[in-house]
């Protein structure tokens, strides 16, 4: 385990690398000319990322979270309304994963 | 501060106080769960021995579910710096592409004022924000009012999470890890483009899955949202 001037010396680094890398972008875009290669790469990887991000995060978490994740995709779609589709998919997960464990093993 | 930065010179910079108020709004649900998502993080921050004001400020300089939960898993190993850097760099490098796509939407705004918001800068904040601009009102000032709520659910719940006497399992505890990637699920259809999406959006899906499975999970993010940028730009696609 880290000591605690270890651990106060990974955070500060960690955030600094994680504000480079908000910043960054932002600044890096000023660069590039508005219609060049690299600015159309920069506007249509948010997307694709995401995309990725979600894909391998559902992978990785079982059919609960794709339970409620459905569920709020679903609730978003009707009501528009982020507040409505999370709480929803919140449910679910929890509901799906207390259901998961009732379940006799083996 | 906040004041400072969404005051001055209005007529150039659209920093103004009812895009503050619209985001902040909008934004209220996520006190809430980013609140509880931070419970999660708190609880486990006290399971690592972290004390609190480290378990506070490790939220507060890092700010990112997903890069946090990654260094959690790392810590009881203590692995290297470097590898810790790496792994936030490929947690989070989906912001430099935000970033980026932010500066076409502000470019009139000056640096000295958007810089210290992108502090604040989250994945449900840029979706909020970029549909708004979408919806013909782009505002610096609604991705603040956005960030509020948002910081303070995800420090809040962190602390309370420390302070709380309860222990990182059960069914609440994994509902609560599905909200950083529930928001993400729920606002992603706003950057849906019709059915030009398909085939990028199906490439990123399929190769970040090959590569989490055959490779590693903490890149496979980029590398498969890489792949379908590559398509996206090689077919000329317009944003």
């Amino acid at each position: 385990m880290p000591t605690e001037r270890d651990t106060l010396l990974i955070i500060c680094v960690l955030g600094c690398v994680s504000y480079s890398l908000r910043a960054g972008g932002y600044i890096a875009a000023s660069l590039f000319p508005a219609n060049g290669i690299w600015a159309r790469i920069l506007k249509l990887a948010p997307g694709n990322l995401f995309v990725a991000f979600t894909a391998v995060g559902l992978w990785h978490s079982g059919w609960p979270v794709l339970a409620g994740s459905l569920c709020s995709l679903v609730i978003m779609k009707l009501t528009q309304r982020e507040w409505a589709a999370l709480g929803v998919g919140f449910a679910v997960v929890a509901l799906a994963d207390l259901a998961t464990r009732s379940l006799p093993s083996g | 501060m906040l004041m400072g930065i969404i005051a001055a010179d209005p007529a150039r910079t659209p920093l103004t106080l009812g895009g503050f108020r619209r985001g902040f709004l909008a934004a209220l649900p996520f006190l809430f769960s980013n609140g509880i998502s931070g419970i999660v993080i708190g609880v486990a921050y006290r399971g690592l021995g972290l004390d609190l004001p480290m378990a506070a400020l490790f939220s507060i300089a890092v700010y990112s579910g997903t890069a946090q939960a990654v260094i959690l898993g790392m810590w009881p190993t203590t692995p290297s710096l470097v590898a810790m850097m790496l792994a936030c760099v490929a947690t989070n490098a989906r912001y430099l592409f935000m970033g980026a796509h932010l500066r076409h939407l502000f470019d009139a705004v000056p640096r000295r004022r958007m810089l210290p918001i992108l502090y604040f800068l989250a994945d449900a904040s840029w979706f909020m924000t970029v549909a708004e601009a979408e919806a013909g009102r782009r505002s610096p000032a609604y991705l603040l009012g956005c960030s509020v709520p948002m910081v303070t659910g995800w420090v809040g719940g962190t602390v309370l999470g420390y302070l709380l006497p309860m222990k990182p399992q059960g069914a609440l505890a994994v509902a609560a890890t599905f909200l950083p990637l529930g928001f993400i699920v729920t606002l992603l259809p706003t950057q849906w483009r019709g059915g030009r999406s398909w085939l990028p959006w199906s490439a990123s899906a399929v190769v970040s899955i090959v590569v989490a499975i055959k490779l590693d999970s903490t890149w496979s993010m980029l590398v498969g949202g890489l792949a379908g940028t590559a398509i996206s730009v090689a077919r000329n696609d317009a944003y």
